[in-house]
């Protein structure tokens, strides 16, 4: 169930705990991109049904944000890592 | 000019205190020192060594790399110098003595009262004694140390220290709970 969030931090909690802010696939265009880069990047968003990626932040805990990988059909969640762990950025 | 400061705690005048010490007993602590200390990048590991070696230090898990230190021997005035000299480049030290407020909360209801606000299982066996988190309890976001198996510290934003009191006696209410400021 995604009412249950298992943060590689403090461990299982309740959703209550979090924000979610939004979809984690979006790459940040280069500075200089072009308009219709930075339009896509800031303002377009698909709408898929089945397994997403979300950024989702553990305000009430440990205060990172998470990359939460979840079906928003099922609520069925897949995978929670930290936010910064792919860029080696995590402590 | 020349201003007196006055140092008043968050809960003075508003704690409603319960009189008498029954079977549970929530104490507010006058004058604790705190600090959090969030480790440079790449050094958690140093700075939890650091602070783990040393005994004065109480350090509690808030995040990766990040701690809240309280500390019953060292007085909230030096507490950030003496984190300082000895995290060095390792961590950044920041005074929170005012800034927190320190709770106790012992007795033998004293995780089911808790179970009440907090959604995080605090069995023994899930929750042990020496384990710190911070959590939600209500609205309220709050870091939790277990110190006993009937005994748990709790530090609160100072600013919601009033409002996490009246929860925690509506938390209590069908358990036996006292309240006070801590006599030491
Ligand atoms: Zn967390």
């Amino acid at each position: 169930m995604a009412s249950l969030i298992s943060c590689p931090h403090c461990g299982v909690r309740p959703k209550e705990e979090f924000s979610i802010r939004g979809d984690a696939t979006p790459v940040r265009p280069a500075p200089m991109a072009s308009d219709e880069a930075w339009n896509d990047y800031v303002h377009v968003r698909a709408n898929p049904r089945g397994r997403i990626r979300e950024h989702w932040q553990h305000v009430a805990g440990c205060r990172r944000w998470l990359v939460v990988e979840r079906d928003n059909f099922t609520h069925d969640v897949f995978s929670v890592t930290d936010a910064a762990a792919g860029r080696g950025g995590a402590q | 000019m020349a201003y007196d400061y006055q140092a008043v705690h968050a809960l003075d005048g508003t704690i409603g205190a319960v009189p008498g010490q029954r079977a549970n007993h929530l104490a507010v602590h006058r004058a604790t020192a705190i600090a959090v200390v969030l480790a440079a990048p790449g050094h958690g590991a140093e700075a939890a060594g650091i602070l783990v070696a040393d005994g004065a230090f109480e350090a509690r898990f808030c995040g990766p790399g990040e701690w809240l230190v309280l500390s019953e021997v060292h007085a909230p005035e030096t507490l950030v110098a003496e984190l300082s000299v000895r995290l060095g480049a390792f961590a950044f030290v920041v005074d929170q003595s005012h800034g927190r407020v320190a709770l106790t909360l012992s007795g033998p209801d004293a995780a089911r009262i808790l179970a009440n606000g907090i959604a995080v299982d605090l069995h023994p066996g899930a929750f042990a004694v020496g384990r710190a988190a911070t959590m939600l309890c209500n609205h309220l976001s709050v870091n939790l140390a277990r110190t006993g198996v009937d005994r748990f510290d709790l530090v609160v934003m100072r600013s919601f220290a009033e409002a996490f009191v009246a929860d925690l006696k509506v938390m209590a209410r069908s358990h036996d709970l006292s309240v006070d400021f801590a006599t030491r």
